[in-house]
């Protein structure tokens, strides 16, 4: 038996790929998530309140969604509905993390795949690479930067955010900050199409190449949205089966009768399951389950999608385009929010804190993120988080097989199953802090 | 051009963004590793190592060992490489036991005991601590400018107005919604300590109506002694602004949120440690 380990870079955190085969035959194909923190343990005792600024810490490039959904299991434990306008607020933390984990995805992580390089910050071996490089480089960090703004405007904070509090948020957006980051927003809007255009087309350039999208084996899918346009997060989590139907609908607090969640032994992350059965969650699930969004650029790369790949589409590269498409939602629906006033009424309302068990629900970049606290006497004795990345690892694992059966053959191992390994990873964007956490 | 590495162990990758938010180095400085963006197996020779995270695994202690060897300078960024960060908050025996026991994996790094800072294994030649630094602080500890002036204090940074007629009793919880845009936490009854926090960071989770915890660590004038001088001058700030009970006080800041931060140069490192000096803190 050959064992062949594939180390990971360009995607967040520690992970390795590890596949066994036997003349030519795929016995396994791992994927390894090696570090762990156990914030399960380590919040055991906090007091409650503590918990929204504790868990953002969880991870530097998902802490809104971590931030946003311990908030929330506090207001579910405490039964808290917030005010309208803090929900808006919420929401425009939620676009600035989307902004910014698309863009990081799509033109740091995914793009040097498509063109050749080690990374982003490569001088590239030829000219018009060079050329290519130069041009998008710049632009995509403007693109990402604008999100990482978002975030500070209306998270307080631009990695760990703090301004989500129980009841609400500590404060709106003046008029003259919401309409500076809207110019922001309008002027990058453009830049990033173009570099949207620059990356459909690379990917096709690639789909030609290596003749594949990609593990297009049909597949469950989750995630918790709304209607496009108005809401990216839902309070129900839905589940879509193989042939595109909607099969499966419930809150956060009924998850463990709905998904199978089970430890393995080869990894530090879990894995979750629809009853079994492999599903996909992040952009992918989301673009599959959404409709229409009434904006105008939005629909127009959704037509294109749906168009050219079918509804629900399965291939795993497609991930990449379908987290595209979700940048530009992510900076037109800000754009229109902003145009809203966003400090003319209250942000918040008192309560009272109370025991028992809160559930917090927040569609992350990845996917569907759950925290769970039971809190006795003000203090947090149990806690669980249910990571997006997780609902995604045996989708991982069986693409991952689908390229090594595509490259190993008996005596054999074709060097492009090096690149593809990476491909297909970085198609999910697994975040293994999460994941572990 | 200076050409830099950036090594990141157990963390939460915080810092790195931070890093790009930056973007003024990709024309001052060579990027030669950094896994997150590059695909690159080893550290090469560079002449700063920026580590962030903590030494959570045998596999994190024996990349940090290499990659220093390679490194003029090794600068250690973030509350985790700085102390273990929050992982450290598992530390009480009764948890650290039973993850420990549950955390055991086939073929995976082992997991070390505890989370350890980099400076008990390796030699740190600067701090860069923050939750995560802020971008201007990362550019200025690459350009190691000695003309960059950082705020003495969070305090200094924040100058919310101090309200003289209003001394709360009880301190208010860390998620009360409701907050006056420009009155001094202190007064409002917020367990704030960026009177003695380390500026630099724009004071950004003040301004934004959230009480300072401290990722930045003691300023100056308490990096060199003992946590509990940065503690009695909290003490001292709260009983000059407020009628709050010291045992009230004192509970709060040992409350994980805080003692997170407030223990970040402490005695983690056991007895006998040198203390950081203040002229190796950004």
């Amino acid at each position: 038996m050959t064992t062949i380990t594939f180390p990971l870079s360009r995607i967040e955190g520690h992970a390795q790929v590890v596949i066994e085969t036997r003349n030519g035959e795929i016995n396994s194909a791992h994927f390894q998530a090696m570090e762990l923190r156990g914030f399960e343990y380590l919040v055991q005792g906090t007091p409650a309140e503590q918990m929204p600024v504790i868990v953002p810490r969880i991870c530097g490039v998902c802490s809104t969604a971590h931030h946003l959904a311990a908030v929330e299991a506090l207001e579910d434990a405490y039964e808290v509905t917030i005010p309208p306008l803090a929900g808006k607020i919420r929401e425009l933390m939620i676009l600035g993390q989307l902004i910014q984990n698309q863009a990081t995805s799509l033109f740091v992580f995914t793009l040097p795949d498509r063109m050749g390089l080690t990374s982003m910050f490569e001088e590239a071996a030829s000219d018009s690479a060079e050329k290519v490089r130069g041009q998008i480089t710049g632009r995509a960090l403007q693109v990402r930067k604008a999100g990482t703004d978002l975030i500070s405007l209306a998270g307080g904070q631009f990695i760990h955010p703090i301004k989500a509090v129980v009841g609400g948020v500590t404060s709106g957006i003046k008029p003259d900050e919401a309409a500076s980051m809207r110019n922001q927003l309008e002027e990058i809007l453009p830049l990033a199409c173009e570099l949207i255009d620059i990356y459909w087309e690379k990917s096709y350039q690639l789909r030609e190449r290596i003749g594949t999208w990609g593990d297009d084996e049909p597949g469950y899918y989750i995630a918790s949205i709304g209607g496009r346009e108005d809401n990216f997060y839902s309070d129900q989590i839905m589940v879509m089966a193989p042939e595109g139907l909607i099969c499966d609908s419930f809150p956060a607090r009924e998850f463990h009768d709905h998904l199978d969640f089970e430890e393995t032994d080869y990894s530090y992350a879990a894995r979750t399951s629809y009853q079994g059965k492999m599903m996909r969650a992040n952009s992918l699930a989301r673009v599959n389950m959404g409709e229409e969004s009434g904006l105008e650029h939005t629909d127009r790369y959704l037509i294109r999608f749906w168009d050219a790949f079918g509804k629900p589409a399965h291939a795993i590269l497609l991930y990449d385009l379908a987290r595209s498409i979700e940048l530009v939602y992510a900076i037109e629906r800000t754009i229109r929010i902003l145009h809203e006033p966003l400090d003319n009424e209250d942000t918040d309302v008192p309560y009272s804190p109370r025991d028992g068990d809160g559930y917090g629900l927040v569609e992350a970049p990845r996917g569907p993120l759950i925290h769970h606290y039971h809190i006795e006497n003000g203090l947090v004795t149990e806690a669980e988080f249910i990571i997006p990345t997780v609902h995604n690892v045996m989708a991982i694992e069986h693409a991952l097989r689908v390229a090594a059966e595509r490259y190993i053959t008996p005596g054999k191992v074709d060097m492009e199953l090096e690149k593809a390994v990476g491909r297909v990873v970085r198609a999910f964007d697994p975040c293994i802090a999460c994941a572990t956490h | 051009m200076k050409r830099f590495a950036v090594l990141q162990l157990s963390g939460c990758s915080g810092c790195e963004i931070a890093l790009l938010n930056a973007e003024e180095w990709i024309d001052q400085f060579d990027l030669e590793y950094m896994t997150l963006v590059m695909s690159a197996y080893d550290v090469p020779e560079v002449e700063v190592l920026l580590v962030s995270g903590g030494v959570r695994t045998e596999y994190d202690l024996y990349k940090l060992r290499r990659a220093v060897r390679k490194a003029d300078q090794v600068i250690a960024v973030g509350t985790c490489a700085i102390s273990g960060g929050i992982a450290n908050l598992g530390e009480r025996a009764e948890v650290n036991d039973v993850f420990l026991t549950n955390a055991e994996r086939l073929h995976l790094p082992d997991l070390l005991p505890s989370c350890r800072p980099i400076d008990i294994e390796v030699n740190v030649d600067l701090y860069l601590p923050g939750c995560p630094p802020t971008p201007e602080l990362f550019m200025a500890v690459l350009h190691r400018s000695p003309e960059m002036k950082i705020a003495r204090s969070v305090c200094q940074e924040c100058g919310l107005k101090k309200a003289r007629e209003m001394r709360p009793t009880h301190l208010l919880g860390f998620q009360q919604g409701e907050v006056l845009p420009d009155v001094c936490l202190i007064n409002q009854g917020y367990l704030c300590i960026g009177s003695s926090t380390r500026g630099g960071c724009r004071a950004m989770c003040t301004l934004a109506g959230y009480p300072c915890v401290g990722c930045r660590g003691p300023s100056d004038a308490f990096i060199e002694k003992e946590s509990q001088s940065w503690f009695d001058s909290i003490h001292r700030v709260f009983s000059h602004m407020t009628d709050i009970p010291d045992e009230e006080l004192d509970s709060a800041l040992r409350s994980p949120q805080l003692s997170l931060f407030l223990f970040q140069f402490a005695d983690y490192a056991g007895e006998g440690q040198a203390p950081r000096y203040k002229e190796q803190m950004v």
